[in-house]
Formats: C-alpha cells, sequence, structure tokens
C-alpha cells in the first residue's frame, strides 16, 4: 500500500526544498523526500542569482561581474532554466527566500554585492547572511581579516593581500591568531563554532580561564589598528551566530563579518536550518535517510505518461509513495541525481533524457576553467519545467524537474547555482500545487 | 688539471640526479640543469615498478640480471623511496603454459628468486585476483617513488657541493673550436630555487665536460650540436586507481602486450601500459583507448578494476634507443638496454657523452657507467661509493616509532609521513608550531609542506612530488588554496597566485582523462568550490579591467538584524555613494 | 616498507597456503564486505564532520572522514598499519551517514576500524576493555539483575557501590542505573499465553530488545496490543542483543554471536510470511543495516529487508494517519510532549514520523525539539571519561526540551530517554504507549 500525497518532492536540497514550499503554501499536502542531506554543506552560503554571463561577457560589455542579475536574465539563452521561469518568477521566488531567511541581507537592491572570498578575491552575489554584511567589498572602510593558525582553510594575511590586488576600495591587513582554548591541530569547524556559541570557558596561556569569546576579541585586539570591521573566517556560531558577533563587536568596538568558506560551511547548514524550519512550519512532510530508486508509471489516457508512484529503497524493502503530481530535485553531479560512467550520463530516478556527447574527450575542455559541457549536463525542460525526452516531448505529464539537475547553465561559471535551485524549485512546485487543486 | 673538473649534467630526471650525485660524491664540480621540474621527463611518468628482472627474464636477460642487482641496491640506499610488495607473474586459462615455464627458467637463469603458487596461493595473498586465474610466479618486484628517489639523489648531490638548477632549459650547446664546452640556458625564473614570476634571463654555463642525460630529449640536444642521437621515444598510458585493489606487483604472464601490469603506489594502485612510437617526446595524442584499454584488460586479472574510481590518466615516453643498424619496426621490439654514447669517439666531437636508454631500475648503475667514463677522461681516480652510501632520508630509520606521541600526529598520518620522509622525518616535523594537516587525502601537514617549500621555492608542483599533497582522490579540490596559503609566509600574492594556478591546471590535465562516474562528480565539486566558493575563474586580481566596487551593493543601510539582536545596524555603511542611484 | 636489515635473503614472503584463508574472522567473502567503493564515493567534502556531535565537543576526535574513508585509504599499504586509538571516542551515533552526499558507509568503515582495533590494538588485560565489554554487553548484566529486580536497582544505584564502579571500572557515578522491570516482558508474554490473535497473512515477528524486555516492558506490551488491534498475529522469537552496544565498542565477536541467533530465528520466521518489527530504532537499525555490511549469515539480507520499525510498519501497512486523526487522547497521556528524535531513527529516515503523525491526535501536542544528538549514544555516555562530552552534546537537546511547551519527553530510543530524563527531570514515554493510549481500548 502506498504512503499517499497530493504533491511528492523528490530531493531536499534548496530546490527541492522551495519546490516543497511553494506546493504546501499553495494548498497541497505534500511530501518530501530526501537521501542525504542537502549539498547546502558544501556551498558558502552566498545565495548568488547570476554573477557572470555564461558567455563570459557581462552585458555592459567589460568582462566584469553582473551588477543587476534580473536585469541580465533576458539576455540568457534560451535553454537556460531562468528563461522557464523569467524575470517576475525569479523576483517571486527570491522573496520568499527573504521571507524563509529572514537572516539574509541584500533584498534592499536588485544590485549584486562583491563579498570576500576566503580564498582572498570577492565573487558577486545577490544575498549574503547577515553575519557577512560588513563585509561587502564596496563599503570603503579598512578592514582586518582574522586567521588562526590550526586553521588551514583561510589565510588571512593571503587573503589580505589578495583582495588589495582585486582592488577592493579599502585598506586590508591580515593576522594570523591563536585560537583561544588551544585546540587541537586539526579540530573541526563545529568545534570553533561551539565554543563561541556557548560562550565557554577556556583556558588562556597564562594558566586562567576566560569565556571563548572574551579571549578571541582579546587576541585580536591587538591586531586591530585602524581597522574598521573586523572579518572572521565563518566559524562564529552554529545556533547563535548574531549572539557571536554581537560579543564580538563589542569588545573589539567595531564591525564583525564572516568570510564565507568551502565545506564544510556552517552558513550552508544555517541556511539548511531555516529552510527546514520553514518547510515544518508549512505543514511538508519529510522522509529522510533512503534513496529514492525507481517509479511506476500510470498508463492513462495523458499522451505523455505520468508517474503513478515512486520507490525509495529502505534496506532492500521497496516502500512506494504515490502522488499526484511529482517534482524531481535530486540535484546535478555532485548530488548524484545525475549519474555517469564511461558509456553515458543519466538521470537515475526516471531515467530522464540526458543530453551529453557520445565521447567523453567532449564532455570536458583542455583548461581547467575552460568551459565545460559536464557542467551543464543534466536535463531540458519545457517552459513549465517538465523534463523532456530526446524528442522534445514531455517524459511525463506530471513530472517537473528543478535546480542542479536541470541542464543548460553551468553554475560554478555564472555564480547563479542557488538562485536557479530557487527559482526553479519555487516555481515547480507551484505549479505543482496548481495543477492538483 | 689544475682545479676541480666542472661537468654540466643536463636532465634532471633518475639518470641526471644520479649522475649528478655519483661525479659530486667522486670531487667533481657539478653544475644540473633540468628545463622543468626535477623528474618532469619520463622520471616522473613511470608507474614506479622497481624491477626484480622478472619482466626481462625471458626476452633480455642481461637486463633483468642488472635489475635484479640494482633491485637489491635500491632496497638499501633508497629504503624511504621503496616499498617490497613482492610480484607476481600471473597465468591466465588462455595464456602460454610454455611461456610460464621459460619465465621460471628465466628468473632461475638470472638469479631472480621466483616461486609458483597455485591460484589459490596467490588469491591467499591477493584476494582481489580473478577466480580462474590458475598459476602465478612470485617474484621480488617492489614499487618505488620516483620523485622521492630524485629528489634525494639531488639533495645528497647538492650536499657533495653540486648546483641544481631546475626550469632551466638548455638552449644551445656552446661549441669552440670542435669542442664541446658548456651550455646556454634560459632560466624561466632566476636562478637557484624557482620563484613564479621572477626575472628569469639567460646564462652560459662553461664546463670542462658536458653529460647530456636527458632521455627521450637527447636527441634534441644532440641536434643542437649537430650530432645524431637516434632515440626513439615510445608513449605508454599509466591509468591511477583511487584505492589499492592489490598490495603486490602484478603482471600478466604473456609475451608482450598492452596492459599487463598493477603497481600498488603508495595509496594508489597504477594501471600501465601501452608502447607506441612517438615523434616529439613534447607533443603527443592522449587517448581514450589506451585507458579503456587499461581498464577493460586489467580487468580480466582483478574484476573489480571495472567498476573502481580512477583519479587521473598520465602518458611517459620511453628514451628508447636502438644502435642505427637494427632498426625494429615494433617499439616493444627495441631493447631496454642502456647505451653511452662517447661523442669524441663516436662523432669527433669531444667534451660531451650522452647516455640514452635504459630503464629506471637500472639508473644507478647507469649513472656509475658514466661517472666513470667522467673519470677516466679526467684521470680522476675516485671509486664510486652510490651503491653503498644511503640517500638522504635512507639513513638508519625505523617507521614503526611512535609517532602520535612524538609529533602529536594521528598514528596513520605520523606513519605516512615518516615514510615519505624517512631519517629525515624528526628534523622536519619536531616543529614548534601547530602541525595541522594540510593535505588529508594523503595525510600531509604543514611542517613537511614548508620542508618542501624550503627545497623548491614557490613551485607548488614541486612541493606536491616531494610530499604527495593534492595526489589523493580529490585531486587538490579541496586543499591546492591551503597550499596557496602556506606559501603566503615567503613570497608574495601574485607569486602565489601564479602558483597556485599553475597547480590547478597540472592536476587538470591528468584528471580529464578520468571524468566519468565518482571523478566527474568530484571534478564538478571541485569546479565548483574553485569558480563559485573562491571566484577562482573569474579573479578581479588577474582580471585586465579594475571592477567598479562603486556600482555594487555596499551593504544594507537598515540592516536591523532580528538573529544578532542588530549588530549591523549602526555601523553607519560608508558614504561611498554607491547607494545613490538605486 | 623496508627493514633496514635485509642483507641476507629475500626470498618472497611465504603466502598463506591455509585452504581455509580468510582477511578477518568476523567477516565472509573478502569481495563482499570490500571498503574499496566506499572510499571511492568520498568527495573528502568534511559533511560528515560537520554532522558529528562528538567532534564538536572534542577536538581530540578528528571525526568521521579521518575515522572512515581517509583512514581506511592511508593504512591500506602495509597489514602491520596501527588504527589511531581515536576511533574509539566514536560514539557511533551514525549521524555520518545520513550526512554524506555521496554514499561512503561510514558507519560500516568505522565498525570494521574499531573492530579491528579493539581486536589488534586493544590489552585485553586493560580496565578500559573489561569495561566496555561489560557495558556492551549490557543484556547479560541485566538478564541476572532480572532475577532480582528491586535489589538490583537498589544495588547497583547504591552510593558507594557507584563510587567504586567509577574508581574501578570508569563507569560514570553520575548516572541513575535503570530500574529493572518487576515482570519481564517475555514473562508477561508467557502468562497471558502469548498470541491473542491469529492470522494467515498479517504477522509480525516482535524483537523486543533487552531494554524492553528488562527495564521497560510496557513498550513492549503496547506494541503487542496495538498490532493486535490491527489484527496482527504477533511471535516473540528467540533472540540475544541486537548488537549495537557491542558494535560501539569494537566487540564484533561478542555482536557476531548475538547475531547469529538473531538471524536464523527471525529469517525463519521470515519464511513463514512474517515481518519483523522493532520497538527500539537502534535495534531495527542494527538487524537492517548493520548485519548486512558486517555479516553473511544465510538470511541476513532477508532479514534486513524484512525489518521495520513499529510504527514505521503500521504507517507502511496500516492507514495509520486516517486512524490517529481520528482518535483522541485523554487521562495520563494527553500531555504536551517533547520529542527527540533518535540518531539512529533519523539513519532510517523516521525522525520525523512520531511529529507528523502526533500533530493530527487530538488530545496532546507534540514539538520537536530539534535535530540534535542527545550525546549518550547507548554506552558512550555511561563511559566516566566521556560524560562530560556527553551532557555537552545533549546540552542543546536539554535546553529546547526546557523551553518546549511540555514536559514530557518522548522518543523511540531507551537509552537517549535515559539522557532525556536524566538532563531535564523529565518523563519519556515511546510513540507506542501513546498509540496505545489513541487506539486500543
Amino acid at each position: 500500500m502506498a504512503i499517499e500525497s497530493e504533491v511528492v518532492v523528490v530531493g531536499g536540497g534548496l530546490a527541492g526544498g522551495f519546490a516543497a514550499l511553494a506546493a504546501a503554501r499553495g494548498g497541497a499536502d505534500v511530501r518530501l523526500l530526501s537521501y542525504k542531506q542537502s549539498t547546502l554543506a558544501q556551498a558558502s552560503g552566498l545565495v548568488d542569482v547570476l554573477g557572470y554571463p555564461p558567455d563570459g561577457a557581462a552585458s555592459d560589455g567589460d568582462g566584469g561581474p553582473v551588477v543587476d542579475p534580473y536585469a541580465a536574465i533576458p539576455d540568457l539563452p534560451d535553454d537556460h532554466p531562468y528563461r522557464a521561469v523569467g524575470v517576475d518568477g525569479v523576483r517571486e521566488a527570491m522573496a520568499v527566500f527573504d521571507e524563509v531567511a529572514d537572516r539574509y541581507r541584500g533584498a534592499h537592491t536588485d544590485r549584486n554585492a562583491l563579498l570576500p572570498t576566503h580564498g582572498g578575491t570577492v565573487k558577486p552575489t545577490a544575498r549574503y547572511p547577515a553575519g557577512a554584511a560588513a563585509g561587502v567589498a564596496s563599503d570603503d572602510r579598512d578592514a582586518l581579516l582574522v586567521g588562526f593558525e590550526r586553521l588551514v582553510d583561510f589565510d588571512a594575511p593571503h587573503a589580505a593581500v589578495h583582495l588589495e590586488n582585486a582592488g577592493v576600495p579599502f585598506e586590508v591587513e591580515g593576522a594570523t591568531v591563536a585560537f583561544p582554548g588551544d585546540l587541537a591541530a586539526d579540530a573541526k569547524v563545529t568545534r570553533y563554532a561551539k565554543l563561541l556559541d556557548e560562550d565557554a570557558p577556556v583556558e588562556t596561556r597564562s594558566g586562567g580561564q576566560r569565556r571563548a569569546r572574551d579571549a578571541l576579541a582579546a587576541a585580536v585586539e591587538t591586531h586591530l589598528g585602524g581597522a574598521e570591521r573586523v572579518g572572521f573566517p565563518a566559524v562564529l556560531g552554529d545556533d547563535d551566530p548574531g549572539a557571536v558577533r554581537e560579543s564580538l563587536e563589542s569588545a573589539l568596538g567595531v564591525p564583525v563579518f564572516e568570510v564565507p568558506m568551502g565545506p564544510p560551511s556552517l552558513p550552508g547548514l544555517r541556511l539548511e536550518d531555516d529552510l527546514y524550519a520553514a518547510l515544518d512550519a508549512a505543514g511538508v512532510s519529510m522522509e529522510t535517510g533512503n534513496p529514492v530508486v525507481d517509479y511506476e508509471p500510470d498508463g492513462g489516457a495523458d499522451a505523455a505518461g505520468r508517474v503513478a508512484s515512486v520507490s525509495i529503497d529502505r534496506n532492500g524493502a521497496k516502500i512506494p509513495f504515490a502522488a499526484d503530481q511529482f517534482v524531481l530535485a535530486t540535484g546535478g553531479l555532485v548530488g548524484k541525481g545525475v549519474g555517469s560512467d564511461r558509456e553515458g550520463v543519466e538521470e537515475p530516478v526516471f531515467d530522464c533524457h540526458v543530453p551529453h556527447a557520445a565521447d567523453r574527450y567532449e564532455w570536458f575542455d583542455t583548461d581547467a576553467f575552460g568551459d565545460h559541457p559536464f557542467a551543464r549536463f543534466g536535463v531540458p525542460t519545457d517552459g513549465d519545467l517538465r523534463p523532456l525526452d530526446a524528442d522534445g516531448d514531455p517524459e511525463f505529464g506530471n513530472l517537473r524537474a528543478a535546480g542542479s539537475v536541470l541542464g543548460g547553465y553551468d553554475f560554478a561559471a555564472e555564480k547563479s547555482g542557488s538562485g536557479v535551485s530557487i527559482a526553479t524549485g519555487h516555481a515547480a512546485g507551484a505549479a505543482a500545487a496548481e495543477a492538483v487543486r | 688539471m689544475a682545479s676541480t673538473p666542472h661537468i654540466a649534467v643536463l636532465g634532471g630526471g633518475s639518470t641526471g640526479s644520479g649522475v649528478a650525485r655519483d661525479l659530486a660524491m667522486r670531487g667533481f664540480d657539478v653544475t644540473l640543469v633540468e628545463q622543468g621540474n626535477l623528474t618532469h621527463g619520463t622520471t616522473g611518468r613511470m608507474h614506479g615498478l622497481l624491477h626484480s628482472g622478472g619482466r626481462y627474464a625471458v626476452s633480455d636477460q642481461s637486463s633483468a640480471r642488472e635489475c635484479i642487482e640494482e633491485n637489491r641496491v635500491l632496497r638499501d640506499i633508497a629504503a624511504h623511496c621503496v616499498e617490497e610488495t613482492g610480484g607476481l607473474f600471473v597465468k591466465r586459462p588462455e595464456d602460454s603454459e610454455a611461456y610460464f615455464r621459460e619465465k621460471l627458467a628465466g628468473c632461475e637463469a638470472c638469479g631472480i628468486p621466483a616461486e609458483v603458487l597455485s591460484g589459490r596461493e596467490a588469491r591467499a595473498m591477493e584476494p582481489h585476483l580473478a577466480e580462474d586465474i590458475d598459476r602465478a610466479i612470485h617474484v621480488p618486484d617492489g614499487a618505488v617513488d620516483p620523485f622521492r628517489l630524485v629528489v634525494a639523489n639531488a639533495a645528497s648531490a647538492v650536499e657533495h657541493g653540486a648546483r641544481v638548477e631546475t626550469h632551466s632549459e638548455v638552449t644551445d650547446l656552446l661549441v669552440e673550436d670542435g669542442e664541446v664546452v658548456g651550455v646556454e640556458v634560459e632560466h624561466a625564473s632566476g636562478p637557484g630555487l624557482r620563484v613564479h614570476g621572477t626575472e628569469g634571463g639567460r646564462e652560459e654555463i662553461r664546463a670542462d665536460h658536458v653529460v647530456n642525460a636527458t632521455g627521450a630529449w637527447a636527441g634534441q640536444i644532440g641536434d643542437m650540436a649537430g650530432v645524431d642521437i637516434e632515440v626513439r621515444p615510445s608513449k605508454g598510458v599509466m591509468t591511477i586507481m583511487n584505492v589499492r585493489q592489490v598490495d603486490t606487483v602484478i603482471n600478466r604472464c604473456r609475451p608482450k602486450g598492452d596492459a599487463d601490469i598493477v603497481v600498488p603506489h603508495e595509496t594508489t594502485a597504477i594501471l600501465g601500459t601501452t608502447d607506441e612510437e612517438v615523434d616529439d617526446p613534447e607533443d603527443y595524442p592522449e587517448e581514450q583507448w589506451e585507458v579503456d584499454m587499461m581498464i577493460d584488460t586489467l580487468s580480466e586479472l582483478i574484476p573489480m578494476l571495472e567498476e573502481a574510481r580512477t583519479i587521473r590518466s598520465f602518458w611517459g615516453v620511453r628514451p628508447l634507443y636502438e644502435p642505427p643498424d637494427v632498426g625494429s619496426e615494433d617499439p616493444t621490439d627495441i631493447t631496454r638496454d642502456f647505451f653511452l654514447l662517447d661523442h669524441d669517439d663516436r662523432d669527433d666531437l669531444p667534451g660531451m657523452t650522452s647516455i640514452v636508454g635504459g630503464k629506471f631500475t637500472t639508473y644507478r648503475m647507469m649513472a656509475e657507467q658514466i661517472a666513470d667514463h667522467v673519470c677516466d677522461r679526467f684521470g680522476v681516480e675516485a671509486a664510486c661509493r652510490t651503491a653503498d652510501v644511503p640517500l638522504p632520508g635512507s639513513e638508519d630509520f625505523d617507521v614503526l616509532r611512535d609517532y602520535m606521541d612524538e609529533f602529536g600526529l594521528q598514528s596513520p598520518i605520523g606513519r605516512r609521513s615518516v615514510e615519505r620522509l624517512g631519517s629525515r622525518a624528526e628534523a622536519v616535523l619536531d616543529t614548534d608550531g601547530p602541525n595541522p594537516v594540510v593535505c588529508n587525502c594523503e595525510g600531509v601537514t604543514r611542517a613537511e609542506v614548508q620542508d618542501a617549500i624550503e627545497g623548491s621555492g614557490s613551485d607548488l608542483n614541486a612541493v606536491r612530488i616531494r610530499t604527495r599533497a593534492t595526489m589523493g582522490n580529490c585531486q587538490g579540490g579541496f586543499c591546492a588554496h591551503r597550499l596557496a596559503g602556506e606559501l603566503e609566509d615567503s613570497y608574495d600574492e601574485p607569486t602565489v597566485r601564479e602558483a597556485w594556478d599553475e597547480l590547478l591546471q597540472e592536476r587538470w590535465k591528468g584528471q580529464r582523462h578520468a571524468l566519468w562516474g565518482q571523478q566527474l562528480s568530484q571534478a564538478m565539486l571541485n569546479y565548483a568550490l574553485h569558480a563559485t566558493t573562491q571566484n577562482r575563474d573569474r579573479d578581479p586580481a588577474d582580471a585586465d579591467e579594475p571592477v567598479d566596487f562603486a556600482a555594487f551593493d555596499d551593504g544594507p543601510s537598515d540592516a536591523v538584524d532580528g538573529h544578532s539582536g542588530g549588530s549591523a545596524d549602526d555601523t553607519g555603511v560608508a558614504t561611498d555613494g554607491g547607494r545613490d542611484g538605486d | 616498507m623496508s627493514d633496514t636489515d635485509h642483507t641476507s635473503d629475500f626470498e618472497p614472503a611465504a603466502p598463506n597456503p591455509d585452504e581455509n584463508h580468510e582477511p578477518t574472522q568476523v567477516f565472509g567473502e573478502a569481495e563482499e564486505f570490500d571498503l574499496r567503493p566506499g572510499a571511492d564515493s568520498c568527495y573528502k567534502c568534511s559533511s560528515c564532520d560537520t554532522s558529528c556531535p562528538v567532534a564538536e565537543v572534542d577536538d581530540d576526535f578528528p571525526g568521521p572522514k579521518f575515522q572512515g574513508p581517509e583512514q581506511w585509504r592511508l593504512t591500506q599499504t602495509d597489514e602491520d598499519y596501527e588504527v589511531d586509538e581515536s576511533v574509539m571516542s566514536c560514539s557511533n551515533c551514525m549521524r555520518c551517514d545520513d550526512a554524506c552526499p555521496s554514499g561512503v558507509p561510514l558507519s560500516q568503515m568505522h565498525n570494521t576500524t574499531r573492530g579491528r582495533y579493539v581486536d589488534e590494538q586493544m590489552s585485553k588485560l586493560s580496565v578500559e576493555y573489561w569495561r566496555n565489554r561489560i557495558l556492551a554487553n549490557y543484556r547479560t548484566s541485566a538478564a541476572l539483575a532480572s532475577k532480582v529486580p528491586r535489589l538490583a536497582s537498589f544495588a547497583m544505584n547504591f552510593g558507594p557501590a557507584r563510587w567504586a564502579m567509577e574508581k574501578t571500572l570508569g563507569v560514570t557515578s553520575e548516572r541513575d542505573f535503570p530500574e529493572f522491570a518487576t515482570e519481564t516482558f517475555t514473562d508477561w508474554w508467557q502468562a497471558r499465553g502469548g498470541a491473542q490473535v491469529q492470522s494467515a497473512d498479517k504477522r509480525v515477528a516482535y524483537f523486543h530488545g533487552c531494554y524492553a524486555e528488562y527495564n521497560t516492558p510496557e513498550v513492549a506490551k503496547a506494541l503487542v496490543r496495538l498490532f493486535e488491534h490491527f489484527g496482527y498475529q504477533v511471535a516473540v522469537p528467540e533472540q540475544g542483543c541486537s548488537g549495537t552496544p557491542m558494535f560501539a565498542n569494537g566487540m564484533l565477536d561478542d555482536a557476531c554471536r548475538d547475531a547469529e541467533t538473531n538471524v536464523a530465528s527471525l529469517s525463519a520466521l521470515v519464511e513463514e510470511g512474517y515481518d519483523a518489527v522493532c520497538s527500539c530504532t537502534s535495534c531495527s537499525m542494527s538487524l537492517r543495516q548493520e548485519y548486512p555490511e558486517l555479516f553473511d549469515f544465510e538470511g541476513t539480507a532477508e532479514v534486513a529487508a524484512h525489518t521495520y520499525e513499529a510504527v514505521e510498519y503500521l504507517r507502511i501497512h496500516e492507514d495509520l494517519a486516517g486512524a490517529v486523526a481520528e482518535a483522541d487522547v485523554d487521562g495520563e497521556l494527553a500531555e504536551e510532549f517533547a520529542y527527540h528524535a533518535p540518531c539512529h531513527a533519523r539513519n532510517q529516515g523516521l525522525d520525523r514520523q512520531a511529529v507528523e503523525l502526533f500533530r493530527e491526535l487530538d488530545g496532546v501536542d507534540i514539538e520537536d525539539v530539534g535535530d540534535s544528538c542527545s550525546g549518550i549514544s547507548g554506552t558512550y555516555g555511561w563511559k566516566e571519561e566521556k560524560y562530560d562530552y556527553s551532557m555537552e552534546i545533549g546540552e542543546e537537546m536539554f535546553e529546547h526540551m526546557e523551553s518546549a511547551e511540555g514536559e514530557t519527553g518522548m522518543t523511540e530510543c531507551p537509552t537517549c530517554a535515559m539522557q532525556m530524563e536524566h538532563g531535564t527531570g523529565y518523563e519519556v514515554r515511546h510513540p507506542l504507549e501513546l498509540l496505545e493510549a489513541a487506539l486500543v481500548e
């Protein structure tokens, strides 16, 4: 007996989450099936909409970052997922994002912000955590970047000089300090965050004890110089980053910001927390931890055919979930929503068509940052986000796709990953709810 | 001769660095020049097999005898570069029984310890061998790290007074009065350690004798002096697996053929190889069929290879040489023997000797012969000691010490470090500062990276070959920027950035041949990290045009932070005018 | 690698010609449990590390990525490679399995590594070994204690005795041992004459585990009454410990012994058309995931595919949601519950089940107290040297419980329940008890 819902969303990342949210808010009874934690833990936590146009030349022609992503969307190629959603669709989805993720900033303008990266340059993004807000690079206050001597992912002195060489309109210094408490050499970022969240007492080098936040501020103070703001790697708390930042700001007397880092990314995890809180509040049912491995078609009158149910594999037991509408949001190559072997590329759940060259040596460019076809692997869709087969017909009448499983865009080069996931997720979920009504 | 003779050694591979060490130990004044990194040519592109001689026991018994002899020597003098894996020649049912017996007899004739195992016994030793392997011959093959070995030879040469110049390409041979008197080199960066972005410049290095140990490039050097050296470069592919499917070298016991060997190498296994003659050792096609053949054919020996993850493939060019009168059609028929070409005798061109052909396992013996030859030339009486004096790092050391307590490292990381560093471990790892792991895949700590930087300048690829950092399954995805950060103390930012980019490109080059399945997913993740998160692909610091920062969002003015209790709202975002005209 | 003295022979090492060669004692065919594909799946992304509750409080613990694919890969070159002792600090919560976006079998790697450490490197004479062994074999102690439950409940919590246990064995004296029931579940089952409902097509075999047997038979009884209410014939097969505490302590031989018993009796019933149900989420986790990852008795895979957590089973096979939506609860259990999803429930995809089900139930309220780990992880929190870490991990859950409306806790896992009680003083109930109150007369 299948567990029944009106809408089933397969995949629990940004796209799946926003699809489920939109469908639930559209009045549908929604179930979200996700296998593993989302790849948000691997993302910086910045929410990009469009940072560079796909052909490498910005709409204003100078090859630099896009200032206004909304203005650039109409110029995108026809098969870009944003074209299916449209500028208004993107705006609508971002409005939902702003409401769900109220610790994010950037909604006050259409323009991108340039945020410092942990590698030391800047990147264009549309939304950034409040904790990163004081770090935007178009703000001309002088900055101090602080790294920790055992945290190899962020070398503050290197990042500081690199930023200056990227032309930022302010002075920036870098300092490396010992994180209070003498952590073991390979302590995880969550350990740093936990100590700051709890403001736990830590041993000082003189043998006394001090609260972690105070001790950290004291370690930084001597390096402050004329800096008008201080940036740290993004480890300033997991549960209560605002309070951690506030303590440091009051001790240091200047604004404090986090520099987003690569995985493991606390800002990405915090965003995931916000998303799931919103899903819970919207009454979405969730099944996690087991993969969707198969589907049952419903040989109804619909010419395109329909999906009747999907099955998860629970240690050998197949458990079916039936619904009227389905959303495929299983991710791309990284999330394994797109799979490959030496012979070809596939979408493993519904076996949707994934266009790719037969010769795998045509899947990549010879330059590390060249124009890689593999980065655009994914399913093509119609204007209603329904995956299309090789003939250009919808694979199923009641299946829509969203997020990185979509083809036709290179989120890494464009800096458009989160935006596409949110916009297409929202549109697919809303359309599914509409179809149920 | 009044002063110490000065010898210029061309080529920083195993032979060149071996010659440099030998000559320096015998008291010569030596300068070694290498166009790339040490091991840049064939040496850095081999499968890492320390031959027992078994492979040549039927076809080329004199090579086989040399191999077993040198195999024994290297276990002594290069203990920290060698892993005593043992090797198997395995026979499938369709492989010739007669050849199997010939192989066994050949091993016995050449003094190679060999023992016949049943299929079951072979699988007891290597559980992933195919069920239908019916017999095997066990021989003392081993695995050797060519990078570490060459770096150790070069270090020893330097200890004995030699000058080693990497990234210094020979642009001309200096010939005066019909005699070679030195070389002209173009330094990619200044002389000494390589530093990206520093001025290079040309240098004339005058020498009393030139040793051309440039392997597949020997013919090009010969051309500079108008002498003909008939090197026949032959390419071979090697495919690197993410993990070791076997801990013993597995050879297929059949006459000759492609894709017949798997060598366990450090944390990986290397599949090899093909044998195809090419025109230019620098420029030849790297083809998909070669990689596919490695996997498909070697899966007949080890079925799990079919589904296993490969992390990259690379090609090496064998510097095969045959005397002009032989004329083999098939490169596999060309002898693996080496030849010392005395250009004085051969071409009436005194002042230069070339060494061509040969193989990695016998590099030291080749070096000894050429050093003997140079000694003869200059009437120097000095015995060769390279077979007896351990290389730096291979002096008495015990890999089983308690690293955790001594160096504060997790035990497998400490152990891997000590295996790489050998007797230098204590000096390198005993550091005052914190010593976090920089490359997690291979367990490389900051102390080891810093030690490598001291030895190789800003060249992160040279750091890589010394430490194995970036050589694990993420292929630098997670540690390339960390390595760049480690350069920061010693080099300025543009230099670091250039080194960083060069490392990313080098890692990409080999990975392209493994882009399906897990490694394609990894590549996408790495690309996302480097491009999306770090913006390395469109870094404004690299751009020609400055970014107009004022055109972008300069931060929220309201900035009432619901979660933090409002910390950003009083920051009074600077009046840089960015907000005007929203 | 090289030993420095090899001047004499270098005859190849003699292969092991033993006809019955097996790579390790516990595992069967080398091929089947090979960890290479798992190591091949790792991205190195550290998502597992961020999910690890131990790494968050104990910076000497290098995290699941290191303990799993990283250490595995680094130690492959040589048989005498030692495993880092930090693997013993893993609490076996298995959250890393769920965190990995690429399907690395982290807990399987941890279990085998820990087993290897205990087998090859841990002194069998050490206090730690015996302390762990006693904790892991809770069933043995519990079976003895339940013969004299009142005395045992008193004696084991008697101050001086606890002081002595901490000093000599390293079992923390901060915790109270659970009380032993005066009648075990199987005593009750036999006294009632076994199954009260017969059915040819609706049959479940109840794997009650140790805790419901000796400490909380009311949970087991609720399960029986609930399944009988839905018309199931219940069987109670012969069973030992599921093995969870043994895996966590690297005692794979002990686990193997009990697993053999469990698989034998359950697979016989599966063949007769029964499905296995568990009331403890660690037991169901063990039967469905760890057994096939670690053992290959005949029927292991079949048992895994036919094992369910009890409420999950009813959700799939009955219209449980519909029944709950129409029911109401009054009396003792008409409460506001602070629900904690055990890590092992999370790994089976069951973390939302109770909350989603009971939010439709009249007369009760249920609030999820968040996705943190309770911190006890079975035996972990009982170890004297881990007690503080355990409480630090649990702190987030305690705080959320205290800020939740209700003052009664709810969870599926008996040791999480212990921790919830210990940290907040709340009484803690099992979802099966609430379902019984809602649906069974």
